[in-house]
């Protein structure tokens, strides 16, 4: 008994602690450091940021170059389906024009009535020179993490928290800034929890991302009357993103509040952070 | 001549488990994504290769990958490196273990494998506030354990290859 527990000690310490012909460093050394490392992640301090920065960027960079090949067999494939379903996306535009060119004077209409709405409540209407525009670095889809890297950083003076808008509807935050990147946390993660308002029922409400599927609405009062094609847009209540901002459309299935976005994540080249207030920020 | 054409294909085929993790890792596609079901391939990378030939896998390669994991995928610098490492720790144990390797024995031994690294990786990414979906994690394991030895039959191919 003595001996075969002393074998296991033996095969523990020459498996952890030993290292091997060709290793240079044993097990137990890199497992300790990474445990510190976890730990000096939740350590904020300018030195450490500024390591982070350099190597997040610097590796971005290689993750760049290294999914080319992916990318562009990725791009022959969208282009292929797009060429492939062309003829039905035609028929489905004929019907839409139809339907955009009947909502136009009733669009310009409430244009009208909004601008002066809103002078009215004195609130700042942010200007287009208030958006950083910026390339979608890579798209990496993490099960766990849907987010997206873009070519801006603190160089553009973005910073953790803004809204990230694809054209102008909302599509994340962002929630970690190197110099020359950031990371846009999109609003279908399961980390991502973002206070909306829905229109025209006006209840405030909060969009819980689940990873996979479209996000879903929340914590609405018991007696709300929201139904299928409400537009769901930014509350502001936190006061971090602008109120206002369009996310998407209600649909109910099976009692669940689905939101559809009108941003297609997996389709965004550019994207817009919204700059805003920079002292709301950190 | 053929001594050196030899001598640099041994060198490819050495270098190619270490080429493959880099590449994984720094596209971040070290969960392989099907409609159906999931694979995490870094981890079987790693079983085998630190299994079957240790000096072709360097520890601090494991670390490096998995940091870069990390940083790709957008999770807190570590987690990723620590999992691979406790595979990469229970690989050296059974090698040290076991007299003869077979497939069946190889198969079976990661399963504790891949529980303690799942472990560590809930346990790191709790303690850093993040979310994750747990079922979808236990069938990326499940998955994982299952393709194992369509995996194994693969590497060993190559591992042949890199010895004629």
């Amino acid at each position: 008994m003595d001996t075969s527990r002393g074998d296991v000690g033996i095969a523990i310490r020459s498996a952890f602690l030993g290292k091997g012909s060709k290793q240079k460093f044993s097990l137990i050394v890199l497992i300790i450091f990474s445990i510190v490392l976890i730990f000096a992640e939740r350590i904020e301090t300018k030195p450490l940021n500024y390591i982070r920065g350099f190597l997040k960027d610097t590796i971005y960079r290689g993750s760049l170059f290294v999914s080319l090949p992916t990318q562009s067999f990725n791009s022959i494939f969208h282009t292929t389906r797009n060429h492939l379903n062309l003829y039905t996306n035609y028929e489905n535009l004929i019907v839409e024009n139809n339907k955009l060119k009947n909502s136009i004077s009733k669009q310009d209409f409430l244009e009208m009535e909004n601008t002066q709405l809103r002078k009215l409540i004195e609130e700042q209407i942010s200007s287009s020179a208030n958006l950083v525009s910026a390339r979608v670095l890579m798209d990496q889809k993490s099960p766990y993490l849907n987010s997206f890297i873009i070519n801006a950083g603190a160089n553009k003076g973005i910073k953790n928290g803004m809204a990230a808008l694809d054209g102008e509807n909302f599509i994340g935050r962002i929630v970690d800034v190197s110099f020359f990147s950031s990371r846009v946390l999109l609003v279908s993660d399961l980390n991502s929890r973002i206070p909306a308002i829905t229109e025209p029922s006006g209840f405030h409400a909060i969009i819980n991302g689940h990873g996979i599927n479209n996000p879903t609405l929340e914590y609405l009062p018991i007696n709300h009357n929201v139904k299928d094609g409400d537009k769901i847009y930014t509350s502001g209540k936190e006061g971090i993103f602008a109120p206002g901002i369009p996310i998407g459309e209600v649909k109910i299935e099976n009692n669940i509040i689905n939101v559809l976005l009108f941003s297609d994540l997996s389709q965004v080249t550019f994207a817009n952070v919204k700059l805003g207030d920079k002292k709301n920020y950190k | 001549m053929a001594i050196n054409f030899n001598r640099s294909k041994t060198k490819i085929f050495e270098l190619l488990p270490l080429f493959l993790l880099f590449y994984i890792s720094l596209n971040g596609s070290s969960v392989f994504n099907l409609v159906l079901f999931s694979i995490n391939i870094q981890y079987i990378i790693i079983y085998y290769w630190v299994l079957k030939e240790p000096e072709y896998m360097g520890y601090g390669f494991i670390f490096l990958a998995g940091v870069i994991t990390d940083i790709v995928l957008g999770l807190p610098i570590g987690v990723t490196a620590l999992s691979l490492l406790v595979v990469a720790g229970f690989a050296s144990y059974t090698r040290v273990v076991t007299v003869r390797v077979t497939v069946v024995s190889n198969w079976i031994s990661f399963v504790p494998a891949l529980i303690a690294a799942n472990i560590f990786y809930y346990t790191s990414l709790h303690f850093s506030e993040f979310s994750i979906n747990y079922l979808y994690l236990f069938r990326d394991s499940f998955f994982t354990f299952l393709f194992y030895p369509v995996f194994w039959l693969l590497f060993t191919l190559i591992l042949k290859l890199a010895k004629i």
